[in-house]
């Protein structure tokens, strides 16, 4: 490990640690603008100048490899320094340089408070101008409803094109002209096509990129900023939610290396205008066809009412995709007190926690594993509509390392190359029988990962493609001691925490499929839907309807009686995502009107029905669940699961349908009642939507 | 059947070589008389052309500048058989402005059919890769590396150094890619080698190639040089049929394959890193370094890059041995350097000479003073990022190490003469105003700084504030050398102030505002 001096003391660093790097680890702060660690190093704003010994000019720090320098001729480190006058003076020139240009608008710019131009200024920037001709100016761009551009304000450091191309994958972004000609633009001034695109308003150093739907909302020191847990997909995304008294005014991502590096979707940033509409703010009932407003006290007496006068296997229970944990719980625990067996977790129907442990429906090698992995196979998963973030370290796999890559499902653009095998279970078969030329390079592969997604297993066969794909994973050599390939890739952030806690149907219980069969012939008279928006309402029949959610979506449509209950980022609670990560979500504002946190709406449930719930706090509720599922105490922790469970699954291979695979998101922004409520989002999916149309036409 | 030639050099065709060619052979058929035509490069005596030559059984006689109106009386005087006439010099070699150079990439220049093997063989050609053809790798390595060629591109880079880096390499694919993007004003001997000899490219390209393992080589050129652009096509075709290019060269088992690809017409393209994002299909703009190109150039591929003349030495190197390349120069500059004499000046043109020889004797000795008949005021050497020189300077030897300790660069051998009539701080405008719109964009320093380098000299030259406005030029371009990621921006300071420092009367102006009001 080479060993470097920074202003004056030692240290030892890694190979290929740049200078800049090595600064900060020294302690030494290196103002820059288009350096970014996640990025291609692009060398370009100059800000970052340091003074290496014995080179006669200042050198950019970012661009250059401690592995770069030469030792001295004794063998001495090779030395640098951050803080000399000829350091101080360069930067200065730079920073002189970047504000001839720059407009002095810091008091309209939804940036202040928060940007690095405003911040170096105050270090290397001097009180007036030198330059006094006309700033330089651009027109502004269309580049799409989520980012807004102020072009003027550019400063040309490329983070936004190296993001959107590298992370990204779609070439939208690009600069134009030369010189100080040299603008950022889309071809044509056109949308920017990346579910990721948001992050290049972080990405911008200054102000031109800011957030459309925040524009002139907010101002950074008014905000109240909770860190806490995404629910927009299975990834468990790190964010920042920023509110202002009641109101979540904002969504940012946080940076957590092993989970989302530093990105969110668009949808888990720009989705908050969603928290706003469409809320249920009070209980309803049902009364002569119509929904009433309603006390909690009548409420809970409907519902009391109902569920005394029906006999426990004639209620079914069903839980949606955004629950935390508790809640599922609270929910379970109630419906085992009353005697129903008919619980599902899984609204989508798929057969997953059935066999093979916890091991047969988590993504075992983790999503920072898939940076170890040398060949992927993707069945019946779309992962960039279904879990962007994830889709980009598939990305990042391919384009540093060449991993080969193959799908069987839809042949969509992934935003990296793969070879496609097959659009449904036949291409399954063939590989699991050793057929094709992929299965070699699963074969030869030291780290072979098989991703199955929600829409392959959410069919009626589903439990024999599960089972199938599970039998491929041992066939090639994914499940070995070190490393677990087989990796089931969810959609629903409630649903790995749902089969931790066996939110499943008793011994002779009805699943979700069973229930809703159930309820249309009439063997069914009650359901209770814990935020479960995404199944079939009309085959709910004449069952008597429950709806416990946030939104007046498809479950409050139908529901005879309404509880309204916390979104995600109005209630402290737990997710695990897909790879079984337990991660905990805090409150950041409060639930509207008279809405509660649901595991509070189920114990006050519970003592009306004389089943009281052992607990009175969440700290109690908690303390029973990790009594049940102890890894989920282990908060941010990636549990392993017990491989061996994954032979139990593989055995039960069994024929499929041969019906091709189809992803369960068919419109990425409206995926669940927060997104379908989000008039950001509604304009988003009909851009997208128009764009495919202009497209086919 | 004589053999008479007459340049297809860029150059030539401007002042008229194509009508004299067309003349020549209706002449000859008018009269009944046999001739050969062949064309060739320019011998670099530009303003003798067109000059045309005789072949006679007393050797080459040259003509020149002929006129089409001019050629019936070439013929009535007999000129096929090298008899006298006004526009006669007499044997080309004779002449000297050709006899005191020493030409040795340029020997065959104005002298071979530029696209024939025959010729170019007849005539040494082919001679170096012969040789480098039965030695180990590393021995043409140190064969260059002996000879003390530098990079003549204008940076001087060790060419024996680079190659090492890239034969050390490991890699399954590696590149040879020859830098013909000669944007410098004032340059032009990139383009003569390529448009009146390029098989001696090629040849050094090929050498280069098998020095390092390369198998893919790439030669980018300027849109603005479509003359070149075809030769370098037609030599390259005829290359790969004579089995000199191509796999299995000259059942050697090496291959080595030559494309030629054309710029767009961006002179930071000039730049290697530029010059690979334009070759890998991306916009010109600068990469930062390190990672070098010898270890990660085109396509991430360890890649020689090298000036159109470093690859020209390269066949003498190897034919002649590096102790002959060697003696030539002085100091750390070792070999010839093809100097180009453009601006005011009478006899421009190409000289070919050691290191060594001083400004004064090239503006002079070669160039006999300027085109106007003043006195020499200022000379810009290498290209419009170089320094103005004052008289004072013209003493200066031509050597790499020099110029660079007096503020100067030897860059690409151009040199731009000006008479007494130069106004020096338009010239320090526009230096900033060539940076301002030949800049790629990417650096900070580079691309604010020299738009409003212009607007302080705008207001130095008005007459507004000149000390104040003196500094901040001074830190304007101290920030654009300190700062910017490449050459081009670092550089653009060394004309301005090379300017304000020799020639400071030029930047005391009266205020126009007074003299308005």
């Amino acid at each position: 490990m080479p060993k470097i001096k920074i202003d004056g003391s030692e240290i030892e660093v890694e190979n290929g640690t740049t200078l800049l790097q090595a600064c900060e680890i020294a302690g030494a702060e290196v103002p820059r603008f288009c350096y970014h660690e996640r990025l291609s190093i692009a060398g370009n704003c100059r800000m970052c100048l340091v003074e290496v010994k014995g080179t006669p000019k200042p050198q950019a720090s970012c661009a250059m490899s401690v592995n770069d320098l030469r030792p001295g001729p004794n063998g001495e480190p090779p030395e640098v320094f951050t803080r000399t006058p000829q350091v101080k003076k360069a930067r200065e020139g730079v920073m002189e340089f970047l504000l001839i240009n720059h407009p002095l608008d810091c008091p309209i710019c939804d940036q202040g408070g928060e940007c690095d131009l405003q911040d170096q200024a105050m270090a290397y920037g001097i009180d007036r101008n030198r330059f006094h001709e006309n700033k330089r100016a651009v027109e502004d761009k269309y580049i799409g409803p989520l980012v807004k551009t102020s072009m003027n304000r550019c400063i040309q450091c490329t983070r936004c094109v190296r993001f959107t191309t590298e992370v990204g994958g779609v070439e939208d972004l690009g600069a134009i002209g030369r010189g100080e000609d040299m603008e950022i633009t889309t071809y044509l001034e056109r949308a920017m096509t990346s579910e990721l695109q948001g992050n290049v308003i972080d990405l911008c150093p200054v102000g031109a990129l800011t957030s459309k739907p925040y524009e002139f909302k907010a101002r950074p020191w008014e905000l109240r900023k909770t860190e806490t847990i995404d629910v927009m997909d299975a990834v468990g995304s790190n964010i920042r939610v920023d509110a202002r008294g009641r109101e979540v005014m904002r969504i940012l991502p946080r940076s957590n290396d092993d989970v989302n590096e530093e990105w969110i979707t668009d949808k888990s940033r720009f989705v908050w205008d969603g928290l706003k509409s469409q809320r249920l703010d009070r209980p309803y009932i049902r009364e002569m066809g119509k929904l009433r407003p309603a006390t909690w006290n009548e409420a809970f007496a409907r519902i009391a009412e109902q569920i005394k006068a029906t006999a426990p296997d004639r209620i079914g229970v069903l839980m949606g995709d955004l629950n935390s944990v508790e809640e599922m719980y609270s929910l379970k625990t109630l419906a085992t007190q009353l005697g129903i067996g008919n619980v599902d977790c899984r609204q989508d129907g798929s057969p997953l926690g059935e066999a093979g442990g916890r091991a047969g429906y988590i993504f075992n090698p983790g999503i920072a594993g898939i940076e170890r992995a040398d060949a992927i196979l993707l069945i019946g998963t779309n992962p960039r509509m279904e879990a962007a973030v994830l889709n980009a370290r598939i990305r990042k796999a391919w384009r540093n390392r060449a991993v080969p890559i193959g799908v069987i499902g839809e042949h969509a653009d992934l935003t990296y190359r793969y070879s496609y095998l097959g659009a449904g279970p036949d291409t399954l078969v063939e590989l699991v029988e050793g057929r094709g030329d992929f299965i070699e390079k699963l074969k030869n592969a030291k780290a072979p990962l098989i991703i199955v997604g929600a829409g392959a297993i959410s069919r009626p066969d589903g439990k024999a493609v599960l089972a199938n794909a599970a039998k491929l994973a041992q066939a090639c050599g994914a499940i070995k001691d070190g490393w677990n390939g087989f990796a089931v890739l969810h959609t629903a952030a409630a649903r790995v925490g749902g089969l931790d806690i066996c939110a499943l149907p008793a011994q002779g219980g009805r699943s979700t499929r069973e229930i809703l069969a159930g309820a249309s012939s009439g063997d069914i008279d009650f359901v209770y839907l814990l935020g479960a928006d995404e199944i079939d309402m009309a085959s709910l029949g004449r069952a008597f309807v429950v709806y416990q959610g946030t939104h007046g979506d498809a479950g409050a449509h139908r529901a005879d009686v309404i509880l309204p209950g916390a979104a995600y980022t109005e209630k402290s609670g737990t997710f695990v995502n897909t790879e079984g990560r337990a991660q905990l979500a805090y409150r950041a504002a409060f639930p509207p009107g008279e809405a509660r946190e649901d595991w509070a709406i189920l114990r006050a449930l519970s003592e009306l029905l004389g089943k009281k719930l052992p607990w009175d706090s969440l700290d109690q509720l908690r303390a029973e669940l990790y009594k049940v599922a102890p890894h989920l105490a282990r908060i941010n922790q990636l549990v392993p699961a017990d491989a061996a469970g994954l032979q139990e699954l593989a055995d039960r291979a069994g024929a499929m349908a041969s019906d091709a695979f189809h992803s369960p998101v068919r419109d990425f922004y409206l995926t669940n009642p927060i997104t379908r409520a989000s008039f950001t989002m509604a304009e988003c999916s009909a851009l997208r939507h128009r764009t495919r149309l202009q497209a086919a036409e | 059947m004589t053999r008479v030639f007459v340049p297809r050099d860029s150059a030539a065709l401007s002042v008229g070589a194509d009508e004299v060619a067309i003349a020549i052979a209706a002449e000859a058929k008018k009269r009944g008389l046999k001739i050969d035509l062949v064309r060739t490069g320019s011998r670099g005596l530009l303003w003798l052309e067109p000059l045309i030559e005789v072949e006679t059984p007393k050797g080459r006689i040259a003509y020149g500048p002929v006129q089409p109106e001019d050629v019936t009386s070439l013929f009535d005087a007999n000129f096929l058989s090298g008899a006298r006439h006004a526009l006669s010099h007499g044997h080309p070699d004779d002449i000297p402005y050709l006899k005191r150079q020493e030409r040795v990439t340029f020997a065959r220049i104005g002298v071979i059919d530029p696209v024939s093997i025959a010729d170019f063989t007849a005539h040494g050609g082919y001679e170096g890769l012969r040789k480098a053809l039965e030695m180990k790798p590393l021995e043409i390595v140190t064969a260059i590396t002996e000879s003390g060629l530098r990079g003549r591109g204008g940076a001087g880079f060790p060419a024996g150094i680079k190659w090492k880096t890239v034969h050390d390499a490991e890699a399954d694919q590696k590149y040879i890619c020859c830098n013909a993007d000669e944007g410098d004003s004032g340059t032009f001997a990139d383009r003569m080698l390529m448009e009146g000899d390029p098989l001696t490219l090629v040849e050094g390209m090929t050498i280069a190639a098998i020095a390092t393992g390369a198998t893919q080589g790439y030669i980018y050129v300027r849109s603005e040089y479509p003359h070149a652009i075809a030769t370098l096509k037609r030599a390259i075709a005829n290359a790969v049929e004579a089995n000199y290019l191509g796999n299995d060269i000259r059942g050697s088992g090496k291959s080595f394959w030559l494309t030629v690809r054309t710029g767009a017409g961006a002179y930071i393209c000039g730049e290697e890193t530029a010059m690979l994002e334009s070759l890998e299909g991306k916009r010109g703009m600068v990469r930062p370094k390190p990672p070098i190109p010898a270890l990660q150039g085109l396509f991430g591929k360890p890649t020689v890059i090298n000036n159109v003349l470093t690859f020209g030495a390269a066949p003498q190197v190897l034919a002649r041995g590096a102790q002959y390349y060697k003696d030539f120069g002085m100091g750390r500059s070792r070999g010839t350097q093809a100097f180009q004499l453009a601006g005011n000046i009478r006899h421009g043109g190409l000289v070919e000479k050691a290191f060594g020889i001083t400004l004064r004797e090239l503006i002079y000795d070669f160039g006999g003073g300027t085109q106007s008949g003043r006195p020499v005021r200022a000379v810009q050497v290498g290209g419009p990022l170089g320094s103005y020189l004052p008289e004072a300077q013209f003493d200066l030897p031509m050597d790499y190490e020099t110029f660079a300790a007096n503020a100067a660069m030897v860059g690409h051998g151009g040199i731009v003469v000006f008479d007494d009539t130069v106004d020096m701080a338009k010239q320090a405008r526009f230096a900033m105003e060539f940076c301002a719109i030949e800049s790629c964009g990417k650096c900070t320093p580079c691309r604010i700084g020299a738009i409003r380098g212009i607007e302080v000299i705008d207001r130095i030259i008005a007459g507004i504030e000149r000390d104040k406005n003196l500094l901040l030029l001074d830190d304007l371009c101290q920030t654009m050398v300190d700062g910017s990621l490449c050459a081009m921006g670092g550089l653009t300071p060394m004309p301005v102030q090379s300017a304000v420092k020799h020639f400071p009367g030029d930047f005391d102006r009266p205020a126009k505002l007074e003299a308005a009001e």
